[in-house]
């Protein structure tokens, strides 16, 4: 079977007020249906417009320039007209934010907004329908109260309940892939370990893909069963979570290894210097099969 | 002799809903030159003990000893001076209107340190002294790296010369690469001018490698503190056990560590 998002020779530019300024350089990228798979890197290297691109949100930017193709579920993303592209957003791809909180419209309830999420799919569900299933979807992120959650306003809701009620309107639609754009972040540790058991156990429940992008080489080994490390716009490694972290063969990925701070107290981090090595080919781990 | 010490601190906030115990009878010292790890989740009460040594809240009881004298809760100039805060997000603590030297020199001007000529050239020592060019004393902060801007933060604290400093989150808001050169960049400066930290942070991997001892929060209360090695290798406190539990990690040998620690919960 084809993968469920394959992205080839990827490339991004911006027309500014200094001419065009390229910040992907060439990326290729697959999914396949059900897999978790993460984008690492630290910020600016590319791995949030990378989402955005996904999601189509790019290629509506007067400014930016898209080429490259991106093909999700078998169609072009990048040759779509915006009116089909936008459909998918919320319904066959959806994403979760890094700030809960300020992710969610706090004038409106929970409740009004899961309906909105769920009328993308089905424009004419009823009310009742509506409730109904958000309230299952609730349960399904174990939140012991969905009937008092659901006539909330966020502001009310602590971040922990915010991330799960973002979670359970992202997959609500039973989406094919998940974007993931550091999720929980902004949160407490057990808070992020818990969101990440119950994106874990969810997607794998609803067979849905995940792309997690993330700086957090912890949380990467822990959920994604495949890595991207990406580089000032290029893919530099590339394999299986296990061989990335057992044989790292990027100097850059090397690099981002050393500087993590062990909680085995070794010392304090490494801190490597940038160096030309960082720009050296992309290393590739074979599929372990 | 400790610098720093903290009475039986509480602290509660009258609420419409009723009475909210931020901090609850809580006591530790700090010694010169020691680094102290505050840990704990969101609404343990760290930024409140913050603020309350800081002076930026008054203790609803008990009493903050400062190179033993008792803080009055309203401070004098020479107390703020002592006691600097660095923040965690240095892009929205620093004026965005303001050149990053104006932000640094601002301290030396509210504590009159040096005279008015000399000034400029403390902020340049300063801005040094964090590894940045003294030239960027022109710059906005969102000319800056985030990494760039932390350092600011840094050097706007060290220019008052202080003798205690509170970071709060100092790095979390940084990527890796970049948090390991501020981190190293805060030990130098902490051996090189016998400095004073209290690190407020949720990432105990973190903590695990700058801190000399550590202190808990649960709910306003303080629940464990210890020596690093000997919180990270056998934590007292379930609750202490189950944070330690929760870091993602990155390699075998950590992995065994938690995994062994969360054996015993």
């Amino acid at each position: 079977m084809t993968d469920l998002l394959d992205i080839r020779g990827l490339t991004l530019g911006f027309r500014g007020l200094n001419g065009y300024t390229e910040v992907l350089h060439g990326i290729d990228l697959s999914i396949a249906r059900g897999e978790r798979v993460a984008l690492v890197g630290e910020s600016g290297s590319g791995k949030s417009v990378t989402a955005r691109i996904i999601l189509g949100l790019l290629q509506e930017t007067r400014t930016a320039r898209v080429a490259g193709r991106v093909n999700f579920d078998g169609r072009d993303i990048s040759s779509m007209r915006a009116r089909p592209r936008a459909a998918l957003r919320g319904t066959d791809m959806s994403m979760i934010f890094q700030d809960p909180t300020s992710s969610l419209n706090p004038t409106f309830t929970i409740g009004r907004q899961f309906a909105e999420v769920m009328r993308r799919r089905e424009a004419g569900l009823s009310q009742k329908a509506c409730e109904a299933r958000a309230t299952a979807m609730l349960e399904e992120v174990s939140i012991p109260d969905p009937a008092r959650v659901l006539s909330a306003y966020p502001f009310q809701l602590s971040g922990g309940m915010n991330q799960r009620v973002m979670i359970a309107m992202a997959l609500v639609n039973n989406p094919k892939l998940l974007l993931a754009d550091e999720p929980g972040t902004a949160l407490d540790v057990s808070v992020q370990a818990q969101t990440l058991t119950l994106m874990q156990d969810l997607v794998a429940r609803h067979n849905t893909a995940v792309l997690l992008i993330s700086h957090n080489l912890g949380v990467v080994r822990e959920f994604a069963d495949r890595v991207y490390v990406i580089y000032r716009g290029r893919i530099v490694e590339t394999g299986p979570t296990a061989a990335i972290f057992d044989r790292p063969g990027h100097a850059y990925t090397r690099a981002l290894m050393a500087a993590v701070p062990r909680i085995t107290g070794a010392g304090l981090p490494e801190v490597p210097e940038v160096s030309d090595d960082f720009l050296a080919p992309m290393v590739t781990h074979p599929e372990a099969t | 002799m400790a610098l720093l010490s903290v009475e039986n601190l509480s602290k509660t906030f009258q609420t419409p809903r009723g009475a909210v115990h931020a901090v609850r009878d809580v006591s530790f010292a700090v010694a010169r030159g020691e680094c102290l790890a505050v840990v704990g989740e969101s609404g343990s009460g760290k930024t409140t003990i913050a603020n309350m040594i800081l002076g930026i809240l008054a203790p609803t009881q008990g009493a903050i000893r400062f190179d033993d004298h008792a803080l009055p809760s309203r401070r004098r100039p020479e107390h703020r001076q002592a006691i600097q805060l660095v923040q965690q997000n240095p892009l929205s603590s620093l004026n965005p209107k303001r050149s990053i030297g104006a932000s640094v020199r601002l301290g030396l001007d509210t504590y009159g340190i040096g005279d008015r000529a000399g000034r400029w050239d403390r902020v340049a020592a300063a801005l040094e002294e964090v590894g940045l060019p003294p030239e960027m004393r022109r710059r906005a902060p969102s000319a800056l790296s985030g990494g760039q801007r932390q350092r600011v933060g840094i050097a706007r604290a060290l220019a008052c010369e202080p003798e205690l400093l509170v970071l709060d989150e100092p790095t979390s808001a940084l990527d890796v690469l970049v948090q390991a050169r501020v981190l190293r960049l805060l030990n130098d400066l902490r051996a090189r001018k016998q400095l004073t930290y209290i690190f407020i942070t949720h990432d105990l991997a973190v903590v695990r490698n700058v801190a000399d001892r550590v202190a808990v929060f649960k709910a306003g209360e303080l629940v464990e503190l210890g020596e690093t090695r000997q919180i990270f290798t056998a934590p007292a406190h379930p609750y202490t056990r189950g944070l330690i539990g929760a870091v993602p990690v990155v390699d075998a040998e950590e992995l065994h560590l938690r995994n062994t620690l969360a054996g015993e919960n």
